[in-house]
């Protein structure tokens, strides 16, 4: 008897404990696999910043040095104010655009939807290097096709060097972007059109509202949450650009951050300086300055967007 | 008997071990056919010429040879990240010139390939190839790779349409000066319209490329053979004044001779078009504008650079390839065998050189019936005869990790100056040039000066000695 309850007992604390283990032995992969390819690196990271390398056997402490020298480096200023210039472009020229398109699109009546839906996403399934490639050609002098549409359109701009002028090149970039973004955000804002309350619309209607009314009371508070989304993640974007200004800008031979690095972003900066010139150390510090930077930018947005919405 | 957690996490299971073993297994036979050379290129001309030429190798010294064609960048960036961490790496490898830099960062004993410079020494291959191509190859001294390559610049034209203009490129275009000569007289607005429609010559407006073009034909260059800087010495900083002048005169300003046609397609329509006239051409872009254009086919020619001052080099480098043995190579033997026969087997040269139109650095591979041969895409001109006689005059290109770096800041030195010159001529420029260029080769050094592992090559010297002196392996 005394033997049968204790076999009993095992078992029963066996099964609990296999019931206990399950849910780890099932995130195992992903804890094992996230641990080497993420956290080990993340933390490593933190040390190589501290340190001049050449691989690991050869490093050379030197403290804050890193940091000291990126703050204070002409070049990665340029790549901060290019950034941000292409944030805000982001921001304030892209997204409008997309909600306008998505406005546009959000109409019952078009039968064509669903085709100019496809059809202004679509740049956005080419990848950047392809688009940079594409556009490079683009812009050239006299024979590109956008020089020549401008010169039909506005008799100026033919012989435009966009791609080696420096106060043209962040426009070119703009501009490439804005083909490959508008209708790839323009899908959030759709979405976000579609869960408008169409009750609430009739309801300002009848109570006497214009179109413009409609929208700005209604359909942009309701749109509130995608927007708030959209603006944080096309910031995030904006901040980790890389490619498509790389792949623009190197095409034909340049070095890939234009003349005078006017198309070099934080990323870029960081790829030249840790994978060009070697220096990981620096590269690793550059890559802890860019997530602050991320990092704070949201908090303010989430704040700034929170404050919005209880003041509303 | 049932698993414990059902059936799907069964089958998952079953699948992870499948798929285990299955991988698993394909390495054990890919080890078991492991060849006894890995050699890894990026260019897929050389691949394309190595793989017929591999099979007479392999039979001669009984053995196997695995190629690999990467990308460029995929190549460097794996070869890179290998090294560092000894992760396994090709037994011989083709690299890009610029790739160097990086490789040789670090001490010398860190640098992750196998000197070579005595044994280029034993095979007096320092006298058998063009000396000054091992410039890019080297640091500090030592050299760690072969060249594959001399790539000397010249300038390809429309021949057709220069003699139409009575130009004769042999006496009417020695010297850079007469060339500019030239070229105002042969720009012009052909219909009236007030777009100009012929440009003596192509050159990008940015700077990019074409001035270190020149700056190379006058023997500048912004590191010596040792690896230091010496941007700010005295004759280094006049020539790159002179050159920025003369580079802005001709992209910028009513007696501009020059338009920024760009490369690859935009390039071949500009030339057809006739819109310029000449352009820089190494060795190998001869090649590539043959196949991107036949349709200018007999109505090309090609000539050696004008000169600085006459008499002076008419030559310059573009690019350049060279082959190397990691380290870690299980059999760096083999790989120098291999080396020599890829680099240094005449009747193979010969051949190369009708596919790719590269002059090898071998100087007794010259007088190959290949590369004396008429090329019908330049108007039947031994265009491999005028390669190979500019090519004991290329200078040499020193390579550090910080080459392409200076290279930018002369950009932006040279873009400062476009600006001041378009908006207040050339009143004040040069001294304004001065200034800038300081102030480039002051963030250099800084830049320089941080790296901990170049202080056994005295790297903070520098300054004094001006033009580079060639690399005596």
């Amino acid at each position: 008897m005394t033997a049968g309850i204790c076999t009993h007992t095992r078992e029963g604390r066996r099964h609990r404990m296999k019931l206990a283990a399950t849910p780890y032995l099932f995130l195992a992969p992903f804890i094992i696999l996230n641990c080497v390819f993420f956290l080990y690196p993340l933390f490593n990271s933190i040390f190589l910043a501290f340190y001049q390398t050449n691989g690991p056997k050869s490093r050379v402490f030197v403290g804050w040095d890193n940091f000291r020298f990126v703050l204070g480096d002409g070049d990665f200023h340029t790549a901060i104010v290019n950034t941000t210039i292409y944030a805000i472009a982001s921001i304030f020229i892209q997204l409008p655009l997309s909600l306008g398109l998505a406005l546009l699109l959000n109409s019952r009546r078009d039968r064509m939807k669903g085709f100019f839906r496809l059809l202004l996403f679509s740049p956005h399934l080419v990848g950047q290097i392809f688009v940079g490639v594409i556009f490079s050609v683009i812009f050239v002098p006299r024979f590109g096709l956008f020089n020549r549409f401008l010169q039909a359109l506005i008799g100026w701009g033919l012989e435009e060097r966009w791609l080696e002028n420096p106060s043209l090149v962040m426009p070119a970039i703009i501009l490439t972007s804005l083909w490959m973004y508008v209708g790839f955000n323009m899908i959030y804002f759709l979405a976000g059109l579609q869960n408008v309350e169409q009750d609430l619309v009739d309801a300002a209607r009848i109570d006497g509202a214009n179109a413009w009314h409609v929208f700005w009371n209604v359909t942009v508070p309701a749109i509130k949450p995608v927007t708030t989304f959209v603006v944080i993640m096309s910031t995030i974007g904006s901040f980790q650009l890389f490619e498509l200004p790389y792949s623009l800008l190197s095409s034909g031979g340049g070095s890939g951050f234009g003349p005078k690095n006017a198309g070099m972003t934080i990323v870029g900066y960081l790829y030249n300086t840790a994978f060009n010139t070697g220096d990981l150390g620096t590269g690793s510090a550059v890559g802890w300055l860019l997530a602050l930077i991320i990092f704070t930018i949201s908090l303010l947005q989430i704040r700034i967007s929170g404050t919005l919405k209880r003041d509303a | 008997m049932e698993f414990p957690y059902g059936k799907a996490p069964l089958w998952i299971l079953a699948l992870a071990i499948g798929s285990g073993v299955g991988v698993m297994g394909g390495t054990l036979t890919r080890t078991r056919q492991k060849p006894d050379l890995v050699f890894a290129t990026f260019a897929k001309q050389h691949h394309e010429s190595y793989v017929t030429v591999a099979p007479d190798f392999e039979k001669r010294q009984g053995v196997t040879v695995q190629l690999q064609l990467l990308s460029g960048r995929a190549l460097t960036s794996r070869l890179q990240a290998a090294i560092l961490s000894d992760a396994p790496v090709p037994d011989c490898v083709e690299i890009p010139s610029d790739a160097m830099g990086y490789f040789a960062r670090g001490p010398l004993e860190d640098v992750g390939f196998v000197d070579l410079t005595d044994r280029v020494k034993r095979e007096q291959l320092d006298q058998r190839m063009v000396e000054s191509r091992f410039s890019m190859w080297s640091s500090r001294g030592h050299v760690f790779a072969l060249p594959h390559d001399v790539h000397p610049v010249g300038l390809a034209y429309r021949r057709d349409l220069v003699e139409q203009l009575g130009i004769n490129v042999e006496t009417d275009l020695q010297t850079w000066d007469d060339f500019v000569r030239v070229g105002r007289q042969v720009t012009r607005d052909l219909d009236g319209d007030g777009i100009i429609d012929r440009y003596m010559m192509d050159l990008p407006s940015d700077g990019s490329y074409g001035i270190e073009i020149l700056l190379l034909q006058r023997g500048i260059n912004f590191f010596d053979a040792q690896g230091r800087l010496i941007m700010d010495a005295p004759d280094v900083r006049q020539a790159v004044c002179d050159t920025i002048m003369w580079y802005l005169r001709q992209t910028r300003g009513k007696d501009r001779i020059s338009f920024p046609c760009g490369a690859g397609q935009p390039l071949s329509k500009a030339m057809i078009d006739g819109l310029c006239l000449f352009y820089f051409t190494p060795d190998w872009r001869t090649k590539i504008f043959e196949m991107d254009v036949p349709v200018l086919a007999g109505k090309m020619g090609l000539m050696p650079l004008p000169a600085w001052e006459r008499g002076g080099r008419r030559t310059s480098v573009w690019g350049g390839t060279g082959i190397a043995i990691p380290k870690a190579s299980a059999s760096p033997e083999l790989a120098w065998e291999w080396i020599k026969f890829l680099y240094l087997s005449k009747k193979d040269l010969g051949e190369r050189f009708a596919q790719t139109n590269i002059i090898p650095p071998l100087r007794e591979a010259w007088d190959l019936p290949q590369i004396q041969a008429p090329d019908r895409f330049f108007s039947n001109q031994r265009i491999g005869r005028l390669m190979a006689e500019l090519a004991p005059q290329a200078p040499p290109r020193y390579v550090t990790p910080y080459t392409s770096q200076a290279g930018t800041k002369l950009n932006e030195v040279f873009l400062n100056a476009a600006l001041r010159y378009e908006s207040s001529g050339e009143r004040g420029i040069e001294d304004y040039i001065r200034s800038e260029y300081q102030k480039a080769a002051d963030y250099m050094r800084r830049v320089v000066d941080r790296n901990a592992f170049f202080k056994d090559s005295s790297n903070k010297s520098g300054g004094g000695e001006g033009r580079a002196k060639e690399a005596r392996p």
